[in-house]
């Protein structure tokens, strides 16, 4: 029994180890993706939920794509969301005379790069922040999965539910598109 | 796990990419911190919270069969009621046990309830043809 015991913690332990080791990576991530830490943060605590509620009993080698596979559809339902409510808000907005202005107040603060690369003032932080922020939400998460959290394009490709091809084109485009803006920033 | 991109074309700036995407990670305020702990601690006692469900699912279950079990052995067990009545006592033991044999079939039967009524009737009379002859 007591044994028993043991491996639940030992279990426990481990588990608790991973998500302290991709969950600030994960809401930096999400911050990117909404333009906003509270709903980033909501959103890592739903992935965190999903990912122990359906695959914690999964093999700790296995962990790493299955986690961002979550936090990726959370993203995903977040972005659907935000169209449909961005949608109706056209549609209630439609005779209004300030249309331009709703649309840039719903637009993401891409000249806002978070406090912690304005407080540390590395022009290159931003200028990377900025440009993350701009791609399309496909190509920044292959970028940051295949680049920043270094999974390869197998367990890319589980993360983000696609095929690998979709990774590289994405991660292709992403590239290409981030180079063009680092050097406009240089 | 080291990042995929080394054969590149932009080892430098991916490298330095990496680079600051880790310092803004590392650099996250304490408030932010303290959320992202309660979060996990709240996914964690969640698990926890699951875990003990199937062995209570089992335990209630092997109750069940075992109370299920117990009410079948008495049930085949326990004669009926019309097997012990006290009139029968008095009846000859042929007669009883073959009452007791029957007891499904008398509760089953469609046949007229005064036939049983009157098994005590019966009874005695088989008792005084008994008496007679011998």
């Amino acid at each position: 029994m007591s044994g028993r015991v043991n491996v639940v913690t030992t279990d426990e332990r481990t588990l608790d180890q991973f998500l302290k080791h991709v969950e600030r990576r994960a809401l930096r991530m999400a911050e990117m993706a909404t333009g906003q830490r509270d709903e980033a943060l909501d959103l890592v605590q739903e992935a965190m939920f999903g990912f122990v509620r359906h695959y914690a009993s999964k093999p700790a080698t296995e962990w790493m794509p299955l986690f961002y596979r979550v936090l990726d559809s959370r993203l995903n339902d977040w972005h659907r969301r935000r169209t449909v409510r961005g949608r109706w808000m056209a549609v209630w907005t439609h005779n209004a005379d300030d249309d331009e202005a709703d649309e840039i107040a719903q637009a993401p603060d891409t000249n806002d790069p978070g406090p912690l690369l304005r407080l540390a003032g590395n022009e290159a932080g931003q200028a990377l922040e900025t440009a993350l922020t701009r791609l399309p939400p496909r190509q920044r998460q292959a970028f940051l999965l295949r680049v920043w959290e270094g999974l390869d394009v197998a367990a890319t490709a589980q993360a983000m539910q696609c095929s690998q091809g979709s990774v590289k084109t994405h991660l292709s485009r992403a590239l290409a598109s981030l180079r063009g803006q680092l050097e406009e920033f240089a | 796990m080291k990042p995929a991109e080394k054969n590149s074309d932009h080892p430098a700036w991916l490298a330095q990419a990496r680079d600051l995407l880790d310092e803004s990670a590392q650099a996250l305020d304490a408030a932010t911190l303290s959320r992202l702990n309660r979060a996990r601690q709240a996914a964690l006692e969640q698990r926890h919270r699951r875990l003990p469900r199937p062995w209570f699912l089992s335990a209630g279950l092997a109750s069940a069969c075992v109370l299920l079990l117990a009410m079948a052995v008495w049930h085949v067990r326990t004669p009926g009621p019309v097997a012990t009545g006290p009139a029968l006592s008095s009846a000859p033991a042929a007669a009883s046990s073959s009452f007791s044999s029957n007891d499904m079939d008398m509760v089953s039967s469609d046949d007229s309830l005064e036939l049983y009524q009157d098994l005590e009737f019966y009874a005695w009379l088989e008792a005084q043809d008994q008496d007679s002859d011998g």
